[in-house]
């Protein structure tokens, strides 16, 4: 399934300004939203393909949202992915924990807009995914 | 309780019962005897002249029968005191209330007849066996123990005993222990994953009757939290005995925080960079997207040397914190199988840049055809693109830069050549220390002194070595090697595909940094 939908969780404004002009002109829809807990409630209201999450947020961080969404039995966001970007390096075993429940866990300053739509637009291709 | 102790008593005499039955039999005896006494009297007296039914006769028998009433019950009294004040005295000694007053030891009489010994031996005895009780309960020991214990209290060096099921069966003070949530004691240190201290009590377990192991810089907290402490610590296993473990963690704090404190500030100061540098690279990204056809030429080219510079300030910033991590001893780099092609793809489109915005040839020859190797991607993506930044920086305008590489032996070499100024043969041993800056490149060229420093850790830490060789003036080639995929393929299968198995002790390159040498 292509990716149309995509909700951004970010609370900087000038970069999630960045991912929103970038992924726009690329012709994707998207939803920007500030906090955490906003995000949460966001991505259960509509069923997005992909979601951005960052990891230092206010109200709800970034791996708390993804403990509620994927953290019991069941996955409450089976059809959506779900890209980590972080620019604060977590400790190893953070990490490893988050990039199990998600498809891409990226450092924001390496990865420019450019290259996300590239790592977003591999999502679409039958060929196993790039986790780095 | 009561109850209980009530019924025990039906069942089985108490020992304050003794006393009274004891004293009761005797009295009884002593009534016998007086009668047996006054009645062998009466026939004396009845076969001597004495009338029978004469005042003399029961007069001389009822003075006899008091008498020795008297006497023998002064006598009775005498014989028996000593019993009863045993007696009283192993009652109380068992924890039963006595059933008479307890005796003074210290009464005169006693220490001239050479009763007090005796006494004092019960009473003693029994408080040896009350302070024992009291120590399991409520920690009052003798005071040798006292004064052990409260030294261990004072002492800031962590002091822990493990029986053989791993409880902790002490834990002084200082000792980096907590509570779990079920309230059992547990051993809080952040020990590294592929030499932690659970690897090596299970090793020891399975073959080791005695050992002994120690670790450096060991935390119980994680950076930034305010009860960080680090220790150095030595465990010593000892099979089959009851302290099974015993660990001595000496708090190394005031010799490792001042440094850790300067590595958290470049961390946190360079993990603040990362954000303006983000929406730098980005808007510059997203304005060459929109801007791609109204551009002309020559601010096309400014837009490369902006794109340029700040990916080149991202890369250092990366430098730094990396350096940071390593120096923490962080370093923990996971290998998996990869083409040196597909490393270099990831970083080619901007290496070109740089290359094209400086004028120089950058040429990269890595063959299809060369064996996979063990690699942490972005890791050797990193020593690939410092050394190729280097050898652009420090050759001349229109100079040309070569990336090749072969197979040799069970590693794959990569060499960086370049036809610049070159490095003199007295500098250049001392070109992947820290901070080292050759004395005329500090004059031309601009940079931190970390980027050769780090790939040195990078590649050591993948099992392999950095090298260099130059002719001044000519220019110089950098080399780095990594394991071929299959010939590491089964340590890395067996240490969980980090690089645990690839360097030679879990310390790695760090061992040659001085900090660690102490």
């Amino acid at each position: 399934m292509a990716i149309k939908s995509i909700l951004v969780i970010e609370d900087d404004r000038f970069i999630g300004e960045m991912y929103v002009r970038s992924l726009k002109h690329e012709g994707y829809d998207v939803d920007w939203v500030v906090d955490g807990h906003d995000g949460l409630v966001a991505v259960t209201s509509k069923p997005y393909d992909l979601m951005m999450l960052d990891i230092m947020l206010p109200e709800m961080r970034g791996p708390e949202i993804l403990k509620a969404l994927r953290g019991g039995k069941v996955d409450k966001i089976p059809n959506t992915r779900v890209i980590v970007m972080t620019n604060f390096d977590q400790d190893d075993e953070s990490r490893m924990a988050m990039q199990h429940d998600v498809d891409a866990y990226l450092i924001k300053a390496e990865i420019t807009p450019r290259k996300l739509v590239e790592v977003i637009k591999g999502f679409d291709k039958p060929t196993s995914v790039d986790e780095q | 309780m009561a109850v209980e102790q009530e019924q025990k008593s039906k069942r089985e005499p108490q020992i304050r019962e003794y006393w009274r039955r004891y004293r009761r039999t005797a009295r009884g005896i002593i009534i016998l005897m007086e009668i047996v006494v006054t009645l062998i009297v009466g026939l004396a007296l009845l076969f001597s002249d004495i009338d029978p039914s004469g005042t003399a006769f029961w007069a001389t028998m009822a003075a006899t029968a008091l008498a020795a009433t008297a006497l023998n019950f002064f006598i009775l009294d005498f014989l028996l005191t000593p019993l009863r004040d045993l007696a009283m005295a192993v009652t109380n000694a068992a924890g039963e209330k006595p059933t008479d007053p307890l005796a003074n030891p210290n009464a005169p009489r006693y220490s001239k007849n050479g009763f007090k010994p005796l006494l004092q031996f019960i009473y003693e005895h029994a408080h040896d066996e009350e302070s024992t009780k009291d120590e399991k309960s409520d920690s009052s020991a003798s005071p040798q123990l006292k004064r052990f214990e409260s030294a261990l209290h004072e002492t800031n060096t962590g002091f822990v005993i493990m029986d053989a099921h791993g409880k902790i069966q002490y834990a002084n003070h200082a000792a980096p222990v907590k509570h779990d949530t079920d309230d059992t004691l547990q051993l809080e240190l952040l020990f590294e994953t592929n030499n932690s201290f659970d690897n090596w009590l299970a090793n020891c377990r399975e073959t080791a009757v005695r050992s002994e192991q120690s670790w450096v810089r060991v935390p119980n907290r994680i950076v930034g939290d305010e009860d960080r402490r680090i220790f150095n610590i030595t465990a010593n296993y000892e099979k089959g005995s009851a302290a099974e473990v015993v660990i001595v963690a000496y708090d190394a704090t005031g010799i490792f925080q001042p440094e850790d404190d300067e590595l958290d500030f470049i961390s946190f100061a360079a993990h603040e960079l990362r954000g303006p540098i983000t929406v730098i690279r980005g808007y510059l990204d997203v304005l060459e997207m929109e801007l791609e056809d109204q551009l002309q030429d020559d601010q096309r080219e400014l837009f490369k040397r902006l794109v340029v510079s700040a990916n080149r300030l991202s890369g250092y910033i990366n430098n730094i914190l990396n350096t940071s991590k390593y120096d923490r001893r962080h370093l923990q780099v996971h290998l998996s199988e990869e083409k040196l092609s597909g490393i270099y793809d990831t970083i080619k489109d901007d290496m070109q840049l740089r290359a094209q915005s400086q004028r120089r040839m950058l040429s990269v020859d890595l063959p299809s055809s060369l064996p996979t190797i063990a690699a942490d991607r972005s890791s050797i993506g990193e020593v690939l693109s410092n050394l190729i930044d280097n050898a652009l920086k420090y050759s001349n305008d229109g100079g040309s830069v070569s990336v090749t590489a072969a197979t040799e032996g069970n590693f794959v070499k990569v060499s960086v050549t370049d036809n610049g100024i070159g490095i003199p043969s007295s500098v250049i041993g001392n070109l992947f220390h820290k901070f080292y800056r050759s004395h005329r490149s500090r004059e031309t060229v601009a940079g931190t002194g970390i980027g050769l420093y780090l790939c040195k850790a990078i590649v050591e830490s993948h099992g392999g070595q950095v090298g260099v060789t130059s002719t001044e003036g000519q220019g110089s080639t950098f080399t780095f090697t990594v394991p071929v995929y299959a010939s590491v393929k089964d340590k890395l299968q067996a240490n969980d595909y980090t690089n645990a198995g690839l360097i030679s002790s879990s310390d790695g390159w760090i061992k040659n940094h001085s900090k660690y040498i102490s």
